[in-house]
């Protein structure tokens, strides 16, 4: 990561103090959800309803034995909380690399094919992807669904057919204008509620499709950023001279152009790890997350809130654990962006 | 000029937070004293729930049943003790053979809207409540009144068996002994309707009965108002001016407002604040469970593997050990073992109830042809069984213990969160789930509905059933008629726990315990009783507050408050 430092960029970051307390906090979260389960000494997934419950029913609080004290069902916090930073660190970190993927293949093609001739879209695809929407919009995904791959067909098709047929006529578009069009429509949906819905419509929620879900729902900012560093690069002489040399476009964006746009697209990410945690403990806390008895952050908050009077611990200690965590990458992501940031000299 | 917390403010403030700051509740508002009862006042009362219909031909959920007892009143209800006393009736005789009740309303008794009650009224409301356009789910309940099956299956215009003998007089002929019959009667679905009603359910009507209370205002999805009505046929009651009852509010403002005086009854306590006032002497006397009878357990589907297997299905029912899933919620869950609850004679030391027996679970494992190896986690059955949950409830808590004791016994489940709607689609549905939490409320004090509606082949629908472990069995088919027919007590009870004992050996059910509320309510409500039938039973309930009570209590909530003074 220091790497796309250089060496004034480099005494910029460790010499803002943020930026330190993010790489600690980070390093922190990193080491607890590692060891953190080899030094517990109970099973996350096990009730102790004798020594881990009072006699009046109710969770034990910090002690030697339960150094967090025990949940609602008498397993011990403090393990469940490591299992629970394992698989927010896996989940945040697996989606975070999905959408940067995306969002970055996304944001080349769309920059670097900015203003070019397009091709023509058939006024029959356009009607019949419009239909698509309505039925999806009612209710009928299938009929969409369908639809929607008719009007795939029909555009590919009109590319082998003369043009004189009206229907297979139709306007120009470009990748950018259609890929950033695309990034405009999922942006105009609130994040956290696009999540929530593709989330609740699987019939089963793992680890797998809950990054997934994550992943492919929150690369559109990074396309948008990449999109505007790509314009820039893209003009720039040594781009021109290995298109003069007639090098494939593959190769130009991922040799010549990607490496130039990596500084911001990190910064994105690292920040976007944190958006991540969040999002998966508010699918967790909302009961759209992964199932119990598995331990997420999330669901032990929801678990501890009806219990904050008489079981504070059991609500601090996720809450706590989720707040340090986005703090930490919160605060990397700002000191590598004002690393990077030429202006900060 | 910048505040720099101290360090060790910071740290109070952090171990406050961290703590809980274990402040007790608030004092109790200040009762004026009074040893009579006085008219006057308005009570404040709050859900986390909501309701769907005033209306008692559709009323099926305890929610809407608490207003519905303020708005309407039957020819007869339960007593505190679940016993059928007169209401709008002042009395009330059985034939001697058992087929024919005769209902005797009191003179002069009016509605909300001014017309008198007759009999007629209580012939149309009955109608009205039973007509095949209704959708009254417990309409099955009445179908030993003769001219039932002709009636709702629109051969009939009126029902034959309900007649007015006179304006104040009205018979119901059954064509059997019907033991369990007036209990149903007094079920809130047949309270007679104002006129404007119409002999047809009409969703738009604005409800109008001859309640202790009438309706006021219903502001949808919010709150419902009711004020006194001062025609009730009980001279001098009720005594509440008025009753707010607001809706879709948690369990924690439900409890703040109670200590700020601005709700006057919570009966909708976390488990953290029924220790909190069981634990604090001031409250502790304010505070007490309901007896209404309900049974909670796991429904196991017998046409479905591995539980189409008798003897796993007593495998689960010897694996629960019940005590253990008690301390999820101790001061409201008995554990249960049978499916006659106490109160309704399932009190027998000696009866062959569901017990806790986990090497008796291990046996029936292997006479399954599954055994398991506790030592080395092999054998049981071998897939994983998926087990639907719903948010909000207790069941999210006993499935995760459910999945440990029974993985000691070889049987692995898959917890499913799914949405409230959803779980009951799947478990009212043939074929769509294994093994699902569940839970029975009476309908009606009767040992007959804890069997009937739940364990009989009649209660087994492809859909929507009742019945949904989809458990059949001729046997106690027969034991359950017998019983409904059965007027003598003792015989009664004899022919009940026959099918019992059925129920816990076959076991489409494993027994989990019997949920009861904890309440408390502020001490100026006074006359609040704990009805056996109907939560939240205020007919009797008068005011004692002393004048300009309001607003002494007003405090900062407890962790807030705490900090405040930490930083002060």
């Amino acid at each position: 990561m220091i790497r796309i430092l250089d060496a004034r960029a480099r005494r910029r970051f460790w010499k803002n103090r943020g930026a330190r307390v993010g790489v600690w906090l980070v390093v922190v979260l990193v080491v607890f959800a590692a060891v953190g389960p080899l030094l517990a000494q109970h099973d996350p997934y096990v009730s102790d309803f004798t020594t881990g419950a009072t006699s009046l029913g109710e969770p034990v609080g910090p002690s030697s034995m339960y150094w967090l004290g025990t949940d609602r069902v008498f397993r011990d916090v403090f393990v469940r909380l490591a299992y629970g930073a394992r698989l927010s660190l896996v989940i945040a970190i697996s989606a975070t690399v999905i959408s940067t993927v995306i969002g970055a293949g996304v944001g080349l093609v769309a920059g670097f094919y900015e203003g070019s001739e397009g091709a023509r879209v058939p006024y029959a695809s356009i009607a019949l992807a419009s239909v698509a929407l309505v039925a999806t919009i009612a209710g009928r995904g299938r009929v969409g669904g369908v639809l929607l791959v008719l009007a795939f067909v029909v555009a590919v098709t009109a590319w082998f057919l003369p043009r004189r047929i009206r229907l297979l006529d139709g306007p120009r578009l470009d990748a950018d204008t259609g890929l950033m069009r695309l990034v405009d429509i999922g942006l105009s949906f609130p994040f956290l509620l696009l999540v929530m819905a593709l989330a609740a419509a699987f019939d089963r929620t793992t680890v797998s499709t809950i990054l997934w879900t994550l992943g492919l729902t929150s690369w559109l900012g990074t396309a948008r950023v990449v999109r505007a560093k790509t314009l820039s690069v893209r003009n720039l002489d040594f781009v021109g001279a290995a298109r003069a040399l007639g090098q494939p476009v593959y190769r130009i964006l991922v040799s010549h152009v990607l490496p130039n746009v990596a500084g911001p697209v990190i910064v994105l990410s690292t920040a976007q790890v944190a958006s991540m945690i969040v999002a998966e403990s508010v699918l967790s806390y909302l009961g759209v997350g992964i199932a119990p008895p598995t331990p997420t952050w999330g669901h032990m908050l929801y678990e501890g809130q009806d219990s904050y009077v008489s079981a504070p611990w059991m609500l601090v200690v996720p809450a706590f654990a989720i707040l340090l965590s986005v703090l930490g990458f919160n605060l990397l992501g700002e000191g590598l962006r004002d690393a990077l940031d030429p202006k900060e000299d | 000029m910048r505040w720099i917390p101290r360090k060790t403010e910071l740290i109070a403030v952090a171990a406050c937070v961290a703590l809980g700051c274990h402040e007790p509740p608030a004092s109790p508002l200040a009762a004026a004293g009074g040893t009579t009862a006085v008219r006057g006042g308005e009570l404040h009362l709050a859900s986390f729930a909501d309701i769907k219909s005033l209306d008692p031909a559709v009323a099926s959920d305890t929610l809407t049943g608490e207003a519905i007892e303020l708005i309407y009143a039957g020819l007869v209800d339960f007593d505190d003790q679940g016993h059928v006393v007169p209401d709008l009736a002042e009395r009330f005789e059985r034939s001697d053979d058992g087929t024919v009740y005769r209902f005797f309303l009191r003179e002069g008794i009016r509605f909300h809207d001014g017309s008198l009650v007759t009999a007629h009224d209580a012939k149309r409301s009955i109608e009205r409540a039973l007509n095949p356009d209704t959708p009254n789910s417990f309409a099955s309940f009445y179908d030993r009144i003769v001219g039932f099956d002709d009636y709702t299956q629109r051969h009939a215009e009126h029902l034959e068996g309900v007649i007015v003998e006179g304006e104040r007089v009205l018979a119901v002929h059954l064509r059997e002994v019907d033991a369990s019959f007036l209990a149903a009667f007094a079920m809130q679905v047949l309270r007679p309707v104002c006129p404007s009603a119409g002999d047809r359910y009409d969703d738009t009507w604005a409800p109008c009965g001859a309640g202790p209370f009438k309706l006021d205002t219903w502001d949808r999805g919010r709150s419902i108002r009711v004020v006194r009505f001062d025609q009730w046929w009980q001279p001098g009651k009720p005594y509440l001016d008025a009753l707010t009852y607001t809706y879709s509010m948690n369990q924690v403002t439900q409890r703040f407002k109670l200590e700020q005086g601005d709700m006057d009854i919570d009966r909708e306590l976390s488990l953290s604040d029924i220790f909190r006032y069981q634990n604090d002497a001031r409250w502790t006397p304010l505070g007490a469970y309901d007896e209404i009878p309900s049974i909670n357990g796991e429904e196991m589907n017998v046409e479905m593997p591995p539980f189409d297997n008798v003897e796993i299905r007593r495998a689960v029912a010897t694996a629960i050990d019940r005590l253990q899933l008690q301390k999820l919620k101790t001061p409201s869950l008995v554990p249960l073992y049978r499916t006659l609850v106490p109160i309704l004679g399932g009190d027998d030391p000696a009866f062959p109830a569901q017990r806790y027996d986990y090497d008796a679970a291990l046996e029936h494992m292997k006479r399954a042809g599954y055994p398991y190896d506790p030592k080395t986690g092999q054998g049981g059955w071998p897939k994983v069984i998926t087990y639907p949950t719903y948010k909000q409830g207790l069941n999210e808590y006993t499935a995760q213990v459910l999945q440990q004791q029974l993985a000691k016994i070889g049987i692995r489940i898959e917890i499913k969160v799914v949405s409230y709607p959803t779980y009951l689609m799947m478990t009212k549905t043939r074929g769509a789930v294994a093994l699902a939490p569940v839970g029975w409320q009476q309908d009606f004090p009767d040992p007959s509905d804890f069997f009937e509606p739940i364990f009989a082949t009649s209660a087994i629908n492809d859909e929507d059933s009742n019945n949904g472990s989809f458990y059949s069995n001729p046997k106690l088919d027969e034991l359950l008629v017998r019983g409904r027919k059965e007027l003598d007590p003792l015989v009664r009870k004899k022919l009940y726990d026959e099918a019992d004992a059925i129920i816990c050996d076959e076991a489409p059910w494993a027994m989990e315990y019997q949920y009861r509320y904890y309440g408390i309510h502020q001490p100026y409500v006074r006359g609040i009783r704990w009805n056996a039938v109907w939560p939240n039973y205020v007919r009797d309930v008068w005011l004692d507050k002393p004048h300009a009570i309001a607003s002494t209590n007003r405090h900062v909530p407890n962790v807030l408050a705490s900090i405040w003074k930490v930083l002060q």
